[in-house]
C-alpha cells in the first residue's frame, strides 16, 4: 500500500500532464497570437558570414584547391506579440561559389573518363568504364546467349565521362570492388541522381544555394512561444513552429541530441551543431513543475515532430562534404541500377583472376528510396523528464520514437540475372538494394555534477536504441537490426596554464564516446561454418567502438583572441583528426577565424564486399568454390563499399585535410 | 523576597543586555548618529587628483590612491549622506537580535533567521571578527529580496588608448529564496528542498557572438556547500554545468570574474577573513539624479546612465563621500586561487563590500581595483524609491597590470515582478531561444 502511495501520484501527474498538454495545445491554438496585432517593435539582426577553405592533394595526388567559398546571409528577427507570446524567426541564405570557382573538382567539369581494374596473376590491368573484360560478348561465348551483360563496346546511356572511381580520393582500388561514379551536378549529369532525403538529386544552383528548396530551408527557424502560469504555481511552456530541440549534455556526439537531423553537407562534422541541425516543424510543451519537497527542479517535456520526415544530409557526390563518401556510394549504386556499369575486380573466373564486369541495368545497385511520406503515423514523438536533486545532481530521462536519420540499405532484392537474363524478385545476398529509414525507439538519460575536489564538471549521457539497421554480409538481406548502446562521459576542467594566460584558465574538456552493438555478428576467416574461407564476414561496424575527444581552449586579450585545439581519435579506426583554430573578435561586429583540420592514422579499411556472395549461383561462385550452388558470402574483401564503416568519418576523410578562413560580420 | 530580588536582578540584567544590543543595532544601521565624519581639507566640492592626493591619503582606499597618484582620474567629493536601509530588514534584525552565532568552523553560522547577523562593532581582538562581517555581507540587503539590472552594459576598454573593445548588454536578476524580509513570500520561497539561499540569473542580449548566453548561480544557505552554476551557451543551445574554477575566470572576457560580482560572490568558507580595523574613507556614493548623466544608451524610458571619464574613459564620474568603513581582508583558502588577497572597504551602514576593492594576484601584487558607485534609492528610478537599498549605479574594474578596464552601466530596478522564482531554475535557461 505504502509503495503505491509513493509510486502512483507521479504516474497520475505525468498522465495528467500528457492530457493537460493536449488540452493546452488546443487552448494554445485558440490563443495563438496575431503576428500583426502587436505594436512591439521587431528586433532584427543581420549577419554576413564567409567561409573559405582549401584542401591539399587527395589520394590520387591531385591538388583539390578551393573546397569552400560559402557566403551566408542570416537574418534573425524577434517580436513580442502581446499576451506573453513571442515570435522568433531565422532566415538563412547561402551561396557557395566553390562549384563554379573550382568546377573541375565540384562543378560541371568534375570527373572524366575512368579506368577500372582487373586482377590477373600477372598483376593489375585497367580497362575503361564500359570495356570490362567480362561482358556480353564474353558470356555469349560461354553459350549463355541470353545473358544480360553489356557489350564491351560500352554504355550508350552511361558514357565514360564525368566519372570518378568510387573512393579514389581515399584509396587505390587495390584488387577490390570499384565502379565509376558520376560526380557532376544533376542538371549537368542525371546519372544516379535520386532524392536520398534532401540530397542526391541537386542541380548546380541547388548545390550553390542549398536553402532555396521545396522544404523552404531558407526559413531556418520560425516559432512562437509562451509560458502559461498554471493555477497550482507551475508553468506550461509552449514552443510551436520550425525549431531545433536539443537534448543531452555532450559536445560533438549525438547520443540524445537526435531529434533534429543534421546537414553534414555544410561542413562535414566541423560546424557547430546549431548551424547544421535541420530545423523541423515541431511542438514542444514543457510542464515546469519547479521544486518539490524532494527535488530542486522538475520538468516534463513532450516533443511532437509533426514535420515530414527528413534524414541527415550526407552530402551529394561531387560536392566537397560527402561524409563517409556515402553520397558517392549511393549515387554510384543508383547509376548501376539505372544504367549498369563496369565493376572492377568482380568476376573470379580463374585462380588469382578477378575481372572487371560490365553489368547491365536492373541487375545490381540501388533502386528505390523509401522516404516516408507525411502521415500522422509517420510523425515522431519524444518525452523527457529533467530534474535536479536536492544535492544538485542534474539528470534527464529521455524517450523518443522516431526514424533513423541514417539510411539502411536492404539488399537481396530484385534482379535480372546477368547470366541467364531471368528476372526474380528475391535474391539472397545480392547487392540489389532499396534504401529505408527504419523506425527506432530510444530510451536514454543524462546527468551532470561537479567535483569540488577535482575542480571539474562531469557529464554523462547514454541511450539504448531498438530498430537501427546495419550492414551485415552474414545475412541474406545484407543488413540486420540491432540494439545499440551509445554513451559519452565528459569532463570539463578549467586549468591554469600560466604561459598561456596567468590570470585566466584554459578550458580542458575531454570526452569518451562508446558505442556497443548488441548481437553483433562478425566471423573472422573460416569461422562461419567454414563458409567464409576468403575472409571475415558480418557487420563492418565495430562491435565496440570508442572515440575520444580533447578540447583545449585558451582565452587571451579579454577573450577577444581564443586559440583552441580539438583532437578526436577514433580508436578502432586508428584515425585521428586534429583541428587547431584561432578566433579573433576585432570588434563586437566583426569576428575572424583561422584554422584547419588534419587527419593522421589509418585511412581506408577493408571489409567483405560481397563479391563472393554467389547470388547468381553457380555463375558467381568463386573459382573452385566447394559449394557453388549456395549463396552466402565467402568473405572476399576490398576497400569498397563497406570499408567506410570501419574507417569512420575521420578515417574516410583522411585525404581531406583543410585550412580555412572565416569572417562573420553583424550589420 | 529573595526570589523576587533575584528575578528582578535577572530581568534587569536581561533588559540591560537587550538595551545594549538595541543600541548596537541603532549604531550599526546609523553609524552617523553623532554626525558625519570629516577630514581636514576635505569638503563638498573638493577635487582629489594626482596633485593633492597625498593630502588625503588617510581617507583614500589604497587601490584608489594608486590610481589617483598615477593620474588616471580625479574624484569630486560630495556630501556624506544617509543610506537608510529597508525598515523591513532593520526590523528583521531586531527580531532576531543576538540569535546568530558562529559555528566551530569558518562557514558555520548557527541560529540565524534574518536581518543583519552581527550588529556589534567588530573587535580587532576578535580573531573571527572578519568572518562576522563577511556574514553581515552575505545576509546583507545587497539587492534586497529581489531586483534586476536591465539593461546592464559592460564596456571593455584599453585603458592606455581608450579603445572600446567590446560592449556587452546584459540583464542581471537577483532573488533571495531564504531570509526574505520584505516582498512576499516572507521569509522563504517554498518549496526549497535544496535549502538555497539566493539565485543570480544573467542573460546576454548583445553582441552577436555572446547573444543568449545565460548564467545561473544557485547559492546554498549552507555555506559549506559549493554553489551550483550553470551556463547556457546560445550557440550550443544547451545548459552546461560550470566547474568550480570557472567562477574565478574572466567572465566572458571582462575584467571581472564571477567571484567578483557584487564585491564578493563566493562562500564565506572559501576565504580566511581578517578584520583590519575601522576607518573613514571616501567611497563612490551619490544621488543619481543629481549627477551629470550620459544619454549614450538612448534608453526608451528616458533613463540616463552615469557618465564615465578619466584615463581611457574607465572611471565613473559620480561623486565620492566620506564614509565609515570596516577594512576587511579575504585570503583564499585554496592556494590555486588566482587571487592571493582581496581588501574590502565595507560600508558600515550598508554592509556592502564593493565600494573600492583591491584584488591582489598570486604573487601579491595589486592586480585590480573594483569601484562600484551607489545611488540612494530615493534619488534613482521611481520604482526604487523607498526600497532602502544602495542602488549599484556604475562600476569601474581597473586591471592595473594590463592597463585595461571594464566599466558597468546599470539600470537597477527593485521590482519583484521582474524576478519570479522560475527564472532561477536551470530549466528556465532552456526555455528561450
Amino acid at each position: 500500500m505504502r509503495k503505491k502511495r509513493i509510486l502512483r501520484p507521479p504516474v497520475f501527474r505525468l498522465a495528467a500532464c500528457t492530457a493537460g498538454c493536449a488540452l493546452a495545445f488546443a487552448a494554445a491554438a485558440q490563443q495563438l497570437p496575431d503576428l500583426g496585432s502587436s505594436t512591439a517593435p521587431w528586433k532584427v539582426d543581420v549577419y554576413y558570414d564567409n567561409h573559405t577553405a582549401f584542401r591539399g592533394k587527395d589520394h590520387t595526388g591531385e591538388r583539390v584547391g578551393l573546397s569552400k567559398f560559402r557566403n551566408t546571409l542570416q537574418l534573425e528577427a524577434d517580436k513580442d506579440l502581446g499576451d506573453d507570446w513571442a515570435f522568433r524567426g531565422i532566415l538563412r541564405g547561402t551561396w557557395d561559389g566553390v562549384h563554379r570557382m573550382n568546377k573541375g573538382q565540384y562543378g560541371n567539369s568534375a570527373g572524366g573518363a575512368v579506368m577500372l581494374q582487373s586482377t590477373t596473376p600477372g598483376g593489375y590491368i585497367e580497362t575503361p568504364h564500359g570495356a570490362g573484360p567480362v561482358n556480353k560478348e564474353l558470356v555469349d561465348g560461354l553459350g549463355l546467349t541470353n545473358n544480360a551483360f553489356v557489350s564491351g563496346a560500352g554504355y550508350r546511356n552511361s558514357p565514360n565521362e564525368g566519372l570518378r572511381v568510387l573512393g579514389d580520393r581515399l584509396h587505390d582500388t587495390d584488387g577490390g570492388v570499384a565502379f565509376g561514379v558520376p560526380v557532376r551536378p544533376c542538371d549537368k549529369d542525371k546519372r544516379g541522381c535520386r532524392d536520398f532525403g534532401g540530397y542526391g538529386d541537386r542541380t548546380l544552383s541547388e548545390l550553390e544555394a542549398p536553402e532555396f528548396n521545396d522544404r523552404l530551408d531558407f526559413i531556418r527557424e520560425a516559432y512562437v512561444r509562451k509560458n502559461f502560469a498554471l493555477d497550482d504555481g507551475t508553468d506550461l511552456f509552449l514552443k510551436i513552429g520550425k525549431q531545433q530541440v536539443v537534448w543531452g549534455r555532450t559536445d560533438l556526439f549525438r547520443v540524445l541530441d537526435v531529434i533534429n537531423p543534421v546537414d553534414y553537407s555544410r561542413n562535414n562534422i566541423y560546424d557547430e551543431l546549431q548551424d547544421i541541425r535541420i530545423p523541423m516543424w515541431m511542438v514542444q510543451a514543457e510542464w515546469r513543475m519547479g521544486p518539490s519537497e524532494s527535488m530542486q527542479d522538475r520538468n516534463f517535456q513532450i516533443v511532437w515532430n509533426f514535420d515530414k520526415f527528413r534524414p541527415n544530409n550526407l552530402g551529394q557526390c561531387g560536392s566537397p562534404n560527402a561524409i563517409l563518401d556515402a553520397g558517392c556510394f549511393f549515387r554510384g549504386m543508383a547509376n548501376l541500377w539505372d544504367n549498369g556499369g563496369t565493376v572492377a575486380n568482380f568476376a573470379n573466373v580463374a585462380p588469382g583472376t578477378l575481372l572487371a564486369t560490365n553489368f547491365g541495368p536492373g541487375q545490381i545497385g540501388l533502386r528505390d528510396v523509401d522516404l516516408p511520406s507525411w502521415s500522422l503515423a509517420n510523425t515522431q514523438i519524444g518525452a523527457k523528464f529533467e530534474g535536479i536533486t536536492q544535492s544538485g545532481l542534474a539528470f534527464s530521462l529521455n524517450a523518443l520514437y522516431y526514424r533513423s536519420q541514417l539510411p539502411s540499405l536492404r539488399g537481396g532484392k530484385r534482379t535480372t540475372n546477368g547470366f541467364t537474363g531471368e528476372y526474380s524478385e528475391h535474391n539472397p545476398y545480392l547487392i540489389s538494394f532499396d534504401m529505408h529509414f527504419p523506425r527506432v525507439k530510444l530510451l536514454g538519460g543524462s546527468l551532470d555534477f561537479q567535483s569540488e575536489t577535482l575542480g571539474a564538471a562531469f557529464r554523462f549521457e547514454g541511450a539504448m536504441s531498438w530498430g537501427e539497421e546495419f550492414s551485415n554480409t552474414a545475412r541474406p538481406g545484407l543488413y540486420s537490426k540491432n540494439r545499440v548502446w551509445r554513451s559519452v562521459i565528459g569532463i570539463d576542467r578549467p586549468t591554469f596554464i600560466p604561459f598561456l594566460n596567468p590570470h585566466r584558465t584554459t578550458l580542458i574538456s575531454a570526452q569518451l564516446f562508446w558505442q556497443h552493438i548488441f548481437d553483433h555478428e562478425y566471423y573472422s576467416t573460416g569461422t562461419k561454418n567454414g563458409q567464409n574461407y576468403l575472409g571475415a564476414v558480418g557487420m563492418p561496424d565495430w562491435k565496440d567502438s570508442y572515440i575520444g575527444t580533447l578540447l583545449i581552449k585558451s582565452f587571451m586579450m579579454n577573450d577577444r583572441l581564443s586559440p583552441e585545439l580539438i583532437i578526436a581519435r577514433d580508436f578502432k579506426a586508428r584515425a585521428t583528426a586534429i583541428a587547431p583554430a584561432v578566433e579573433w573578435s576585432l570588434t563586437d561586429n566583426l569576428k575572424l577565424s583561422f584554422g584547419g583540420n588534419f587527419k593522421v592514422g589509418t585511412g581506408a579499411r577493408r571489409f567483405d564486399d560481397c563479391r563472393a556472395c554467389n547470388p547468381w549461383m553457380p555463375f558467381t561462385a568463386p573459382d573452385g568454390d566447394p559449394d557453388p550452388m549456395t549463396p552466402y558470402s565467402r568473405g572476399l574483401a576490398g576497400f569498397e563499399p563497406l570499408g567506410r564503416f570501419r574507417a569512420g568519418p575521420i578515417g574516410s576523410a583522411m585525404y581531406e585535410d583543410e585550412v580555412y578562413f572565416k569572417l562573420r560580420y553583424q550589420f | 523576597m529573595n526570589k523576587t530580588i533575584i528575578a528582578a536582578a535577572l530581568l534587569g540584567l536581561s533588559l540591560a543586555a537587550q538595551a545594549a544590543t538595541e543600541a548596537e543595532l541603532q549604531a550599526s544601521f546609523n553609524p552617523y548618529q553623532n554626525g558625519f565624519p570629516s577630514h581636514p581639507g576635505l569638503s563638498v566640492g573638493t577635487v582629489i587628483n594626482q596633485g593633492n592626493v597625498d593630502q588625503f591619503k588617510d581617507v583614500v582606499p589604497d587601490g584608489v590612491y594608486k590610481l589617483l597618484k598615477d593620474g588616471l582620474f580625479e574624484i569630486k567629493v560630495g556630501p556624506t549622506t544617509q543610506f537608510e536601509l529597508s525598515s523591513a530588514y532593520v526590523e528583521a534584525t531586531r527580531r532576531n537580535l543576538g540569535k546568530a552565532r558562529l559555528g566551530p568552523n569558518s562557514g558555520d553560522l548557527e541560529g540565524f533567521e534574518g536581518g543583519r547577523p552581527f550588529v556589534e562593532e567588530p573587535d580587532i581582538e576578535d580573531p573571527r571578527a572578519g568572518e562576522k562581517l563577511a556574514w553581515n555581507y552575505k545576509y546583507g540587503v545587497n539587492w534586497g529580496d529581489g531586483a534586476n539590472i536591465t539593461p546592464f552594459y559592460w564596456k571593455y576598454r584599453n585603458m592606455a588608448t581608450g579603445q572600446l573593445e567590446r560592449t556587452i548588454q546584459f540583464s542581471f536578476h537577483f532573488l533571495n529564496l531564504k531570509h526574505r524580509v520584505k516582498d512576499d513570500p516572507v521569509p522563504e520561497v517554498t518549496p526549497n528542498p535544496s535549502n538555497l539561499f539566493r539565485g543570480i540569473y544573467v542573460k546576454v542580449d548583445a553582441p552577436q557572438d555572446l547573444k543568449n548566453t545565460q548564467l545561473l548561480i544557485q547559492r546554498y544557505d549552507d555555506d559549506q556547500k559549493l554553489d551550483d552554476a550553470y551556463l547556457y551557451l546560445g550557440f550550443q543551445r544547451r545548459v552546461r554545468r560550470l566547474a568550480t574554477g570557472q567562477t574565478t575566470d574572466a567572465f566572458l572576457g571582462s575584467d571581472l570574474m564571477i567571484e567578483d560580482f557584487e564585491g564578493y560572490n563566493g562562500r564565506i568558507s572559501d576565504m580566511k577573513w581578517t578584520y583590519k580595523g575601522t576607518k573613514n574613507v571616501i567611497l563612490p556614493m551619490w544621488n543619481h539624479n543629481e549627477l551629470a548623466l550620459s544619454d549614450e544608451f538612448k534608453d526608451p524610458d528616458g533613463f540616463k546612465y552615469v557618465g564615465f571619464g578619466g584615463q581611457g574613459e574607465c572611471f565613473h564620474q559620480g561623486t565620492w563621500q566620506l564614509r565609515k568603513v570596516y577594512v576587511l581582508e579575504a585570503a583564499p583558502v585554496n592556494s590555486a586561487h588566482p587571487v592571493s588577497k582581496r581588501v574590502f572597504y565595507m560600508d558600515a551602514q550598508l554592509g556592502n563590500l564593493n565600494g573600492a576593492n583591491e584584488i591582489y594576484d598570486r604573487k601579491g601584487d595589486l592586480w585590480k581595483v573594483f569601484m562600484v558607485g551607489k545611488s540612494h534609492a530615493d534619488h534613482h528610478l521611481p520604482i526604487n524609491k523607498g526600497s532602502g537599498i544602495g542602488i549599484d549605479d556604475a562600476f569601474s574594474m581597473i586591471d592595473v597590470q594590463a592597463r585595461h578596464c571594464t566599466t558597468g552601466h546599470f539600470k537597477g530596478q527593485v521590482d519583484p515582478k521582474q524576478n519570479p522564482p522560475r527564472m532561477f531554475q536551470a530549466q528556465y535557461m532552456r526555455g528561450g531561444d
